[in-house]
């Protein structure tokens, strides 16, 4: 009973991360809560009896993707609608 | 051989109960705190010594697994105070100032020297 | 508006043959079949690895073995999603000018680090050597060498990882990936094919060509995952 509230609520927080990163529109935040889908997707394969996957999502998913992905923020810019606004502009000032 | 198991078991079991409060003290820490370093200073600081007793207790119900869940403590002890240093002085140099600022800020003239030095 | 008809004609079409073909599969019913069946793959599998190739990792046996060519070509694959990020952002030692790290490091973090790294790249050579015989291999055990190296770069500004011999190590394990397979080609008439001496089950060094396969695999997926990671991080930071 208590391993099936786990599972409910894991799922829950899952479903919240993936909502939120899709709706936020800080992109630092957005990469975080995507390392939290990759955190507890690593603690669902484990439980499945998938240790293989589980140490694979725990390395690429946690450590790789997120690193990747902040450093592709710092290098280019963190607020979604500053990069649209850049490149609204760019545009109109060529036609 | 008997009671030794048993006192095993209970030392353990009481090593538990341990770490899950501490655990549960960091956690409050992290939803009442006002800001960052306090966060920081609640939640590593209890949820370490939350996280190497649990491991001590484990080890100590199941022995075998003492050995490797040495390594895990050891492992805990370097990494977390680690992390949690190194958070607290990124948001400071990213300009996050304290909530209750007293008139001391003691790192600031220590950064000061190391912006000098660069 | 016949567009729209058509479009609306089209979703219910494939609707209804996504939905036929979800109709076939049974959720939740066991697939694996009956284990002590023989003719069904996964009782195939769970036999043979064991019995055949001494392995003692099933998942090892058929990622390496018995779909080894997809293994292969996994690799490929991110060995040229590295070489075109390589070909778009590397640039020579000489014109890298710019600081990589914002504000240095304390030595808090560098000592632990220092400690840290050693732990780390052991646990990733341990993760792939021992690929055969507990759970992960090659993929996971190169992450977490990366994840080593990455620390490394993030805290010393003075750590550059040595492109030469990156080269090299990978370029050999690619090489020695390939050439296992043909040995497998030339000696037993399929390409890697495993060797007919398996030793042990439970050995370290047993399994045939897989622990030899899968150390070339780490060692190759480490290289490549690090030197993005040094590459993407020796970019200018943006201006503010």
């Amino acid at each position: 009973m208590s391993m099936i509230l786990f599972l409910i609520v894991m799922v829950i927080i899952i479903l919240a991360a993936a909502i939120y990163a899709i709706l936020q529109k800080d992109l630092l935040y957005a990469v975080l809560a995507t390392g939290v889908i990759s955190v507890i997707l690593s603690i669902f394969f484990y439980l499945l009896q998938a240790p293989d996957v589980a140490i694979t999502e725990a390395a690429i998913g946690i450590a790789l993707t997120t690193i990747i992905f902040i450093i592709t923020i710092r290098n280019t810019t963190r607020d979604e609608d500053e990069y649209t606004d850049n490149h609204v502009e760019k545009f109109s000032k060529k036609k | 051989m008997e009671l030794l198991n048993n006192i095993l078991e209970y030392l353990g079991l009481f090593f538990v109960l341990l770490g899950s409060i501490f655990l549960f003290l960091g956690a409050l820490g992290i939803y009442r705190m006002p800001d960052i370093y306090d966060r920081l200073q609640a939640g590593t600081k209890a949820s370490t010594l939350g996280a190497m007793s649990v491991a001590l207790g484990v080890g100590l119900m199941q022995p075998d697994w003492l050995i490797k869940l040495i390594v895990i403590i050891l492992f805990i002890g370097i990494s977390n105070p680690l992390s949690s240093h190194a958070l607290a002085r990124a948001s400071y140099h990213s300009g996050i100032v304290p909530f209750f600022k007293n008139k001391i800020d003691a790192y600031e003239n220590v950064v000061k020297k190391e912006k000098k030095k660069h | 508006m016949l567009k729209k008809y058509i479009i609306f004609a089209l979703i219910a079409v494939l609707g209804f043959y996504l939905a036929s073909t979800f109709k076939a599969i049974p959720f939740g019913a066991n697939r694996l079949g009956d284990l002590n069946n023989p003719e069904t793959v996964s009782a195939f599998y769970l036999q043979k690895s064991p019995e055949d190739l001494h392995v003692a990792n099933t998942i090892t046996a058929i990622v390496v073995n018995f779909r080894g060519f997809d293994t292969l070509g996994e690799v490929t694959v991110l060995f040229l999603a590295v070489t075109g990020l390589m070909s778009i952002l590397y640039r020579k030692e000489e014109e890298e000018t710019e600081e990589r790290l914002a504000i240095p490091s304390s030595s808090l973090v560098r000592t632990g680090a220092k400690i840290l790294f050693p732990l780390i790249l052991v646990l990733g050579i341990y993760v792939f050597v021992h690929g055969h015989l507990t759970p992960g291999g090659g993929f996971q055990g190169g992450a977490i060498i990366a994840t080593g190296f990455l620390l490394m770069l993030i805290t010393y500004k003075t750590f550059y990882t040595n492109h030469n011999v990156m080269t090299w190590l990978e370029s050999i394990a690619g090489l020695g990936f390939v050439a296992a397979g043909l040995y497998g080609l030339i000696v037993y008439g399929s390409f890697l094919q495993n060797t007919a001496w398996t030793g042990n089950l439970n050995d370290l060094i047993s399994g045939g060509l897989i622990p030899l396969i899968y150390i070339f695999i780490g060692i190759k997926v480490g290289t490549e995952l690090t030197s993005v990671l040094d590459t993407l991080l020796n970019i200018k930071p943006r201006k503010k």
